[in-house]
């Protein structure tokens, strides 16, 4: 549910730097330019000062995530040096994972489904939060989830919480729920994200059923209901997809977390939708390797980040939402709306489901896309 | 004396050949049968594959849903190339006509493109295209007013995504056939009462055909595997059998399936470079290979 961060940073300089192009619309950067090039590019590191016997923490995760200031904050203050080692998608980090057989790597932050899957193939760790000091700033309601049920695995670093943004200029109508993305005034003006979980997620909220179902019939409802959106569907894309609402392609879009702000903090007249039906959220959680080469440099590592200080700074610096109550007091008013989640929305997470319904779930989403042409 | 001279060249031949084969044994023979061998196995729950063996990843080829990418791929793949042969085939035929020094020129302007990334450039498009783009920039600039473009993220933007990136393909392999053509049979064909498009057809197309035909294996192949211009330009709307293979490598998470699918894909193209060759009796593409 939580797609690659520092995607609103990126392309928040991107615009600034492009609209001083003569005008000549909006440039984009785009995730795909590395999809080309799903390889973890390591720093380099440790080898070429083989003299010094200098500690090292292998921190694995997408780009972007952590700003500078927290890494080399976390240098000085403990003397190990950090190894930023970087992955495009959650499938490629299990994968290499699983190649090191849970060795490699020190400290590791993804999604929540893949952590399961990472838990259950045993290459995860037990976490020993008495070695976090600051274990109790985490906000409960992230803990205890699906991936990890009795929080013995992961830390949660953020969560994402897509919702609908759309230019109150160009719709003629108040957007409430996810419904009204079926409203035939938005004849293919609509941006949706490119995640079939979650799109067909929403659809089944707006049915009144559970994302998570398991009954392929329901499942098969849910693709009929998704086809009638086909006429409304103007693009279908992971990154930047905030764009299409920033230049004029789309006047509404269902984004994720980061895209939304990254929106808003382009042009905030946008209308920020929190649906009626419920949310749907998901979470970036760190957890360590089973065999990580130096696990206590992780944890010195997860325990400076839990700080409310340098969790609010790595908030607003990805822009999910806060999952460190200690932190999110720190964040400021203007902000905070976009970085803290509400309070008393009915929330689910997108789970893993069996093969059936994952087979379900696959074909439904491929026959929406095609459909959509 | 000659005989023994011989084997201890070969020897060394051997030794100087011997890395190149290692290589393509490794990374390309060996990457191709795991993936066959991957296409064959049953998909574990949860993440990986399980050795067992199965049908189940062709089969599911057979759905509508599936077969229905293939048809849109090879529809998307007929579409360009027929328009790429409009274009490409008198841009060769033109060049190949021009003084050397306009030659130099023209391949330049053909050369500069390539040393930018394809996805680069495509973003390019992106820019021209878009709702309130250069394109309608221009317009505007110049005191026209025209409504916000509504062509990125349509069937057209990908075509003309599609087009851009190969047209150079079917340009180079059209000019290198045309460039070897013997112009004194065009002549001839005219003095013996040819008229112009007569002798086009009869003598100029014919010797060119080599040519054309494999600047359109060129470009056919190709655009049935250039999945990520219909992303790009084409909102993700346009399902090909590249972007069906993606959706299933990552959170689809069937690799077999994924690897099924590469399979077909690369028979049906295997398969048509075949009929290129029985058609042209050739086992070179013309100008490029």
């Amino acid at each position: 549910m939580i797609k690659k961060i520092g995607v609103g940073l990126l392309t928040a300089t991107v615009l600034a730097a492009s609209s001083v192009l003569a005008g000549c619309g909006n440039i984009t950067t785009d995730g795909t330019v590395s999809n080309e090039n799903a390889e973890e590019t390591k720093e380099a590191s440790g080898d070429e000062g083989s003299g010094t016997n200098e500690e090292e923490l292998v921190l694995f995760t997408w780009d972007l995530m952590f700003p500078d200031e927290i890494i080399d904050g976390f240098e000085e203050k403990t003397g190990i040096k950090v190894v930023y080692s970087k992955f495009d998608t959650d499938e490629a980090m299990l994968q290499k994972l699983s190649t090191a057989d849970g060795g490699d790597y020190d400290l590791i932050f993804a999604d929540d489904y893949i952590i399961e899957s990472a838990i259950k193939e045993g290459l995860v760790q037990k976490l020993d939060s008495s070695k976090l000091e600051n274990y109790g700033n985490i906000d409960s309601r992230y803990q205890g989830q699906f991936y990890d049920p009795e929080d013995e695995y992961t830390v949660p670093f953020g969560a994402g919480i897509p919702l609908i943004v759309y230019d109150p200029e160009l719709v003629d109508f108040e957007i409430k729920g996810y419904a009204d993305l079926w409203n035939e005034n938005l004849t293919d003006s609509v941006a949706l994200v490119a995640n079939g979980r979650v799109i067909t997620g929403i659809t089944l909220l707006s049915m009144g059923e559970s994302m998570n179902t398991e009954d392929v019939a329901t499942i098969e409802a849910a693709g009929e209901k998704l086809q009638e959106l086909a006429p409304n569907v103007r693009l279908i894309q992971d990154d930047n997809t905030q764009n299409a609402l920033l230049n004029g392609e789309a006047s509404v879009a269902f984004l994720y977390t980061s895209q939304v702000y990254a929106a808003l903090q382009e042009n905030p007249d946008l209308k920020v939708v929190v649906p009626e039906e419920g949310l749907g959220f998901g979470v970036i959680a760190g957890f360590i390797p089973s065999k990580a080469p130096n696990s206590e440099a992780a944890y010195q590592f997860l325990d400076y980040i839990l700080e409310a200080e340098n969790s609010a700074a790595c908030t607003q610096y990805v822009g999910y939402y806060s999952t460190n109550t200690a932190g999110a007091e720190l964040i400021p008013e203007e902000s905070a709306q976009l970085l803290v989640a509400p309070e008393g929305k009915s929330m689910e997470m997108v789970e893993n489901v069996s093969q059936e319904a994952n087979d379900a779930y696959n074909k439904v989403w491929t026959e929406f896309k095609a459909a959509c042409d | 004396m000659l005989g023994t001279q011989q084997k201890k060249h070969g020897g060394k031949l051997w030794l100087a050949v011997a890395p190149l084969y290692i290589f393509t044994l490794l990374f390309v023979a060996g990457p191709l049968i795991y993936m066959v061998i991957l296409s064959f196995q049953t998909r574990a729950e949860g993440f990986g594959v399980i050795n067992e063996f199965t049908l189940d990843n062709y089969k599911k080829i057979l759905d509508p849903v599936y077969l229905g990418t293939f048809v849109q791929s090879l529809k998307l793949a007929v579409i360009s190339t027929v328009i790429i042969t409009i274009i490409g085939y008198p841009f060769g035929y033109f060049m190949a006509k021009c003084s050397p020094k306009w030659k130099r020129r023209l391949m330049m302007l053909l050369m500069i493109p390539f040393w930018t990334s394809a996805l680069i450039r495509l973003y390019g498009w992106m820019i021209l295209l878009q709702a309130k783009g250069a394109i309608y920039q221009t317009f505007h600039f110049f005191g026209i007013d025209i409504a916000p473009l509504k062509i990125l993220y349509s069937y057209p933007a990908v075509v003309i995504g599609m087009v851009y990136a190969l047209v150079p393909f079917m340009i180079l392999a059209v000019y290198s056939s045309a460039e070897k053509m013997d112009w004194s049979l065009v002549e001839a064909a005219r003095d013996l009462g040819a008229s112009p498009a007569k002798a086009f057809v009869t003598v100029t197309l014919k010797l060119t055909m080599p040519g054309l035909l494999s600047g359109v294996i060129l470009t056919f192949v190709p655009s049935m595997g250039l999945f990520f211009i219909a992303d790009i330009l084409g909102g993700n709307k346009i399902v090909l059998v590249g972007n069906l293979i993606q959706d299933q490598l990552t959170r689809g998470a069937d690799w077999p399936f994924a690897a099924a699918l590469a399979v077909v894909l690369m028979v049906m193209t295997s398969f048509l470079i075949f009929l290129y060759r029985r058609v042209t009796h050739t086992t070179e593409l013309e100008g490029i290979l």
